[in-house]
């Protein structure tokens, strides 16, 4: 899922770590949600958007007729 | 140009070393920070919260510790049941080794269910890899042993299946990097 979660880091100069320690979940997680490889689950989504003070819908994107699980 | 080593100056100061401490499991190596430039604020501290040893590897600990126990009972069942082969209580001795593998168990179950949902989700494939490469390999000798092949024990089976989900955990933590 595509997401703008790196521009909205850099924004707030965060580091992977920074936002991951936020998060309460692992840098590896923080990355794999980043380059599109993992979606994370509704709670992590929520806990992102009120990291970051925005609706999830302005941090993901759905990409149309996507297959799910990806 | 000289190819004369540059004069050593003693009234100049010696470099401070980069660090307070060599690296140490036990105490906090913090860098030395660098001189204050005239008119330039210092160095912003780390946001990030350095935490000790036992804090980031606990349960690593634990579990090591448990299996460490686990090999001395069985060593010590093993040898006791070797010099009393009749004894009444033999028994009860060869199961003491299950007590600390009782407990591997459950610290590893515990260890799961704190990590997070990637590293679940990454634990979950590795476990069905090792799930279906095991019953693919044992159906496998099954079949050779049925066609002539000399008959293996049964405690192969545990090593294979860590072996595979070793294997299973490195494959599907590198697909998600």
């Amino acid at each position: 899922m595509k997401n703008r979660l790196r521009v909205l880091r850099a924004e707030l100069d965060w580091s992977q770590a920074d936002l991951a320690q936020r998060l309460g979940v692992s840098r590896q997680t923080v990355n794999a949600i980043e380059t599109g490889k993992y979606d994370p689950s509704l709670p992590l989504a929520f806990s992102l958007a009120r990291t970051f003070k925005r609706r999830i819908e302005e941090i993901f994107e759905a990409e149309p007729r996507q297959k799910v699980g990806g | 140009m000289s190819d004369a080593p540059p004069e050593h100056n003693p009234t100049q100061a010696p470099v401070e070393p980069l660090y307070t401490h060599p690296a140490s499991p036990f105490m906090r190596t913090e860098s030395n920070l660098p001189p204050m430039v005239a008119g330039s604020p210092g160095p912003t501290p780390p946001a990030m919260q350095v935490q000790s040893t036992w804090v980031t590897y606990r349960s690593q600990i634990e579990i090591g510790l448990a299996l460490l126990a686990y090999m001395m009972l069985l060593i010590g069942s093993v040898t006791l049941l070797r010099a009393n082969p009749q004894a009444s209580w033999r028994y009860v001795v060869a199961v003491v080794p299950v007590l600390p593998a009782a407990l591997v168990v459950f610290l590893f179950v515990r260890r799961l269910s704190q990590t997070d949902e990637l590293q679940k989700r990454i634990q979950t494939e590795a476990f069905a890899f090792a799930l279906g490469g095991t019953a693919l390999l044992t159906f496998t000798y099954g079949f050779l042993e049925g066609a002539g092949m000399p008959h293996l024990n049964w405690t192969f089976i545990l090593p294979l299946i860590a072996g595979l989900w070793g294997i299973g955990t490195a494959i599907f933590t590198f697909r998600y990097r």
